[in-house]
């Protein structure tokens, strides 16, 4: 497999953010109006993540897990306390801050791949590379196409690529840019046993190399247990945040 | 742009790239933009051929460089001489004269006579069969006088080459028949009450057709000296004879009436073709939605991985772009190819050499139009699309937003619709009408509408319905997603048109040809000499079948000044401007017309012999910004006369009586060569027999059945509206377009909803019953509002547009309904035939 680190840092942390944690959640509330009255989703999440810490995020369904995740990153404004990522604080960023912020510093790995339909896998890699302007984004997608195996498969589109390819591309989409943190909601949840031990594999593998922050969440106990710390949700507060493992 | 996020080129690829995927479900985007613009590109092309093939053979339309035209009496010798002066004249009489065949079965018709020179033509050629010289054609030979005449005059009076005509008091040998008349069109436009026949002007002395007051036009085409130009030659001869009362044409109006005509048609079918686009905007709409409905995935992935929205703003719109650029495409080249296809067909309606082309003003106005309906009913779409929330992922279940795009796109699509409205005024003829025909669009669409949201509420409000197939079809019509407002939209706009185009064709042939006023005359007599008045009248009255005649005296004036002002320079309505275009009929009397009813003012006493006081017509004044005691000046046979307006009058055109816009007061006219004009009602089985004791009688009274000129203008408006028809149908295809367009895009709910009713115990014929209802629900309703919404619109043009009176067509209303109610049905079915066939497991299994 080739190395990623083709790609200079073109975000490099400086001394004052490396000091600074990852995530800082500190009193995160979500509240929703709904039509049968105030849904409180968080309740008061307090979390620190450290620079290059992988964390399980585990919970029952409705505990808040994937809220929290688009809380951090950025995809769903709090409605209460405050969220730091990276240094930022993300109340202060509007809209199309928030889409460079993520551009620039996190992946995102879903469940249902969310791979673009019409673009063929290599495209696909490209695209927020291509947002970000380089002009590299095809060679350095390339790269990050054959890290994951794939690199027999850049002309396949999603509709020809199994479950398995298929979320390798979305990590290779979602490592290519070089994030700082990478969220990762059940990225195995789609998956058989077998790819989805493989997809975990070049997860870890690829977050180590890259020293890229991990929040993962899982239904998977073995999957949680490779994280440094796992931290349990229900009912919208974390209930145990998961002394190291 | 700096931010490379949000650059052009970075949309284009991403487009690009999505629409090498698939461009399903953008085939009725296509079509429907496709069909809208080839409209108004057929239209405006076919304007455009028109316009240039006149204007290439304007010199030979109007048959000179110069027309002057003087009407009662040839130009004075100093007169002529003057024109001689600027270059080479061809002098021609042109009046209206009987013609009879001289054999056993005298059959008589109404001719256009015109006189001619050895100059004449003086461009182009004329052409006949056999081809004769000049002199072979028209001298005398054996002492009879040659003829040329139409084709037409030999059926119609069932004679041929060789055979004698009489014309007047003078035998004509028919030496041949014209195939070719360059100046034809320029002289009568496209509506004439009888077929050519063409003499020596050396003839037309023998024939005794010219006294005092004859209805003749004396008229001197010009070619002019090299050095001499339009302007100048007008000027000249308008200075040295200042009272001449002549009407000076140039080559920019060698046919007036033609090209008025051909801009009040195209005018008319380049707004069906523009609601046809608007029609096809509601499919571009539904079609925008339905695509993106099933890109909200996509698109929240890419806000996720980092894309601003003007991004996917940008790469949504180019998409929609690139599709809107092949209906475009598609339209233009069919639009641009009509015209090429008809010009034949329409060179045998219109007598000009037409040249077929590719004209690109049109074509580009067309385009224009076209692009600027992508963009207004897409814009809204494409922004709401892109306000999906990109966290939906994470929930996998991702659905279309609701609710308003942001501010700044509702303005942009505010935009473009105003600039689509400022397009349609801009490029039309006529900026009122246009501006009229915007409002009502709007209007209608905004009735269809709310009629749309009437019916989803009044079908969700319904309860208690026993039936089950018809509370599954309102349960259709109100659900969420429902096709109602898109179908209500798109097929009624369509269908108020063809009610609107149904009503105003029934109003008017049913006013021109079907139903003639009970007490329509048989006939006009015209060029009654003073002298023959008092035969006239015993000669008809002595005729059995003759119910009565009644006879006015008139001549022709001009208005020359309104209250002073001259004419050329006073402020004239539009509707009225026609008064001041050339001659009008003027007469005198002391009692105001049977028919005629005093609005303003007060008629003059019937011993009147004062100051010379004038009547108008009450819409006429008003249009003539003329008020009682308001003065109005006319040139009548060279001389000025000034009257004083004592009355106005609401004039029944539609009566068919003798109508005079001018009445003057006893007293001042007398004295004028004049000739008289009669009425003559008699009973049908009378007509041939009237019309051959008048002429046979009095062989320079010239007679119009009133019945055939009524078919001959008939003929023309049931071409006119041949045409419209075909346009409006257009309206009907894009409409039916985006129904099915609709319907399609319900398909698999469709499907599934009949698995489900299937698994559910319903038979195929509790599903259909169900699907009838409700289709057959949404096209009655429609139909229904269709109906009230074209009618009146269509009222508003025959009474505003057209002042005509206004009769309710039932028919046309019925008939319409009745289609928006079998389209909705049929196609509502063709859908629900397809989804019944489905197995229902698999489609259970995969929900």
């Amino acid at each position: 497999m080739n190395d990623l680190t083709g790609a200079a840092a073109n975000h490099a942390p400086s001394d004052s953010t490396l000091a600074q944690p990852m995530i800082a959640l500190a009193g995160t509330e979500l509240h929703l109006a709904s039509a049968s009255g105030n849904v409180n989703i968080l309740r008061g999440i307090d979390l620190t993540v450290a620079r290059g810490e992988k964390v399980g995020v585990v919970g029952p369904s409705g505990s808040g897990k994937s809220t929290m995740m688009m809380v951090i990153a950025g995809l769903e404004r709090q409605t209460g306390g405050s969220v730091r990522v990276a240094g930022e604080d993300l109340a202060q960023l509007d809209e199309d801050d928030l889409a460079r912020f993520r551009r620039d510093r996190v992946g995102v790995v879903f469940q249902a791949f969310h791979l673009i339909p019409t673009m063929n896998a290599l495209e696909n890699v490209a695209v927020p590379l291509e947002f970000a302007g380089a002009p590299d984004a095809f060679a350095r997608a390339r790269a990050s196409l054959e890290t994951v195996g794939l690199g027999h498969r850049l002309d396949h589109y999603p509709s020809q690529l199994s479950g398995g390819e298929q979320q390798r591309v979305a990590l290779a989409r979602a490592f290519a840019p070089e994030p700082d943190l990478l969220l990762a909601d059940e990225p195995t949840g789609n998956l058989d046993g077998e790819t989805g031990t493989t997809i975990i594999e070049t997860l870890f593998d690829l977050s180590d190399r890259h020293g890229t922050t991990l929040l993962l969440i899982t239904h998977d106990p073995a999957i949680a247990a490779r994280c440094d710390r796992t931290v349990h949700l229900r009912d919208g507060l974390i209930v145990d945040s998961g002394a190291a493992a | 742009m700096s931010n490379p996020a949000v650059s052009w080129s970075l949309a284009g690829r991403l487009a690009r790239r999505e629409l090498r995927g698939s461009t399903r479900g953008f085939r009725i985007f296509v079509a429907c933009l496709a069909l809208g613009v080839a409209a108004i590109a057929a239209v405006g092309s076919t304007r455009a051929m028109l316009e240039e093939s006149i204007s290439a053979d304007a010199r030979e339309i109007l048959g000179g460089d110069l027309l002057v035209d003087i009407v009662h009496r040839p130009a004075e010798p100093e007169e002529r001489a003057a024109m001689e002066a600027a270059g080479v004249v061809a002098a021609s009489a042109e009046m209206r004269a009987m013609a009879r065949a001289e054999n056993t079965r005298a059959a008589r018709t109404l001719v256009e006579l015109k006189t001619v020179e050895q100059s004449y033509p003086l461009y182009g050629a004329l052409e006949t069969e056999p081809a004769l010289p000049r002199e072979a054609l028209l001298a005398p030979q054996d002492g009879i006088w040659g003829v040329a005449a139409a084709p037409e005059l030999l059926t119609k009076l069932d004679v041929g080459i060789g055979d004698i005509l009489r014309i007047g008091e003078t035998r004509f040998e028919i030496r041949a028949t014209i195939t070719r008349e360059p100046d034809r069109i320029g002289g009568s436009g496209l509506f004439s009450l009888g077929p050519r026949a063409m003499i020596s002007a050396a003839a037309l002395p023998d024939t005794g057709l010219v006294q005092p007051g004859s209805l003749v036009h004396y008229n001197y085409r010009l070619r002019l000296n090299e050095n001499a130009t339009s302007a100048n030659v007008i000027e000249t001869l308008n200075t040295d004879f200042p009272d001449a009362g002549w009407r000076i044409r140039t080559l920019d109006e060698s046919s007036p009436r033609l090209t008025r005509l051909i801009q009040r048609v195209t005018l008319f079918l380049s707004f069906i073709g523009l609601t046809a686009l608007l029609v096809g905007g509601v499919g571009v709409a539904n079609a925008v939605r339905a695509w993106l409905d099933g890109k909200i995935a996509t698109i929240a992935t890419l806000k996720c991985i980092g894309a601003p929205r003007a991004l996917v703003f940008r790469v949504y719109l180019l998409q929609v772009l690139a599709l809107a650029l092949l209906g475009i495409v598609v339209g233009l080249v069919v639009g641009a190819g009509l015209p090429v296809v008809t010009a034949d067909l329409l060179a045998q309606v219109i007598p000009i050499r037409i040249a077929g082309g590719i004209f690109l003003e049109p074509l580009v106005v067309a385009a224009l139009f076209g692009l600027l309906t992508a963009l207004t009913f897409s814009v809204w779409a494409i922004a709401r699309a892109c306000d999906i929330p990109a966290g939906d992922l994470f929930r996998s279940l991702v659905a279309p937003t609701k609710g308003l795009p942001p501010k700044s796109y509702i303005a942009l699509t505010i935009l473009l619709a105003a600039a689509l409205a400022g397009l349609a005024i801009a490029t039309a003829s006529d900026a009122k009408f246009a501006s009229w025909f915007v409002l009502g669009s709007l209007a209608a669409m905004v009735t269809f509408r709310l009629a749309a949201s009437g019916i989803a509420k009044g079908a969700a409000r319904l309860k208690g319905v026993r039936r089950p197939a018809l509370r599954l079809a309102l349960a259709g019509l109100h659900r969420p997603g429902a096709p109602t407002a898109s179908v209500v939209l798109s097929l009624g706009l369509g269908l108020s048109m063809l009610v609107t185009v149904a009503t105003i064709e029934g109003n008017l042939s049913r006013q021109i040809a079907e139903e003639l006023p009970a007490d329509a005359p048989a006939f006009f007599f015209v060029d009654i000499q003073p002298d023959q008045i008092a035969p006239f009248g015993e000669l008809v009255a002595g005729i059995p079948g003759v119910e009565r005649s009644e006879q006015v005296p008139m001549l022709r004036g001009r208005i020359t000044a309104i209250d002073g002002t001259p004419a050329a320079d006073a402020r004239v309505a539009p509707d009225s401007q026609w008064v001041l275009r050339g001659d009008r009929g003027i007469t005198w009397a002391s009692e105001p017309p049977d028919n005629n009813k005093i609005v303003r003012g007060e008629w003059w006493p019937a011993d009147y012999t004062g100051d010379m006081l004038v009547s108008l017509d009450h819409g006429i004044a008003v249009g003539l910004g003329l008020d009682i005691g308001h003065t109005l000046t006319v040139n009548i046979l060279g001389r000025e006369f000034t009257a004083t307006l004592a009355s106005t009058r609401e004039i029944d055109w539609q009566r068919l009586s003798i109508n005079f816009v001018m009445i003057f007061s006893p007293g001042n006219l007398e004295a004028a060569p004049r000739m008289h004009i009669a009425v003559v009602h008699t009973s049908p089985a009378t007509e041939d027999q009237v019309e051959r004791a008048v002429t046979d009688r009095f062989a320079n009274v010239t007679s119009v059945r009133v019945r055939s000129a009524l078919e001959t203008v008939g003929a023309l408006v049931g071409n006119v509206g041949l045409a419209v028809r075909l346009t409006a149908v257009i309206t009907l295809v894009a409409g039916t377009l985006v129904l099915a367009g609709a319907i399609a895009a319900g398909h698999r709910r469709r499907i599934y909803d009949s698995v489900v009713l299937k698994v559910l115990g319903a038979t195929r014929r509790d599903i259909v019953t169900a699907y009838v209802l409700e289709y057959g629900l949404l096209g009655l309703v429609t139909g229904a509002i269709a109906a009230i919404v074209g009618s009146i619109t269509g009222w508003a043009v025959v009474t505003y547009l057209l002042g005509l009176s206004w009769s309710f067509e039932p028919m046309a209303v019925a008939v319409t309904t009745v289609i928006a109610t079998m389209i909705t049905i049929g196609a509502g079915l063709i859908g629900t035939w397809r989804a019944m066939g489905q197995k229902a497991a698999p489609w259970l299994r995969n929900e």
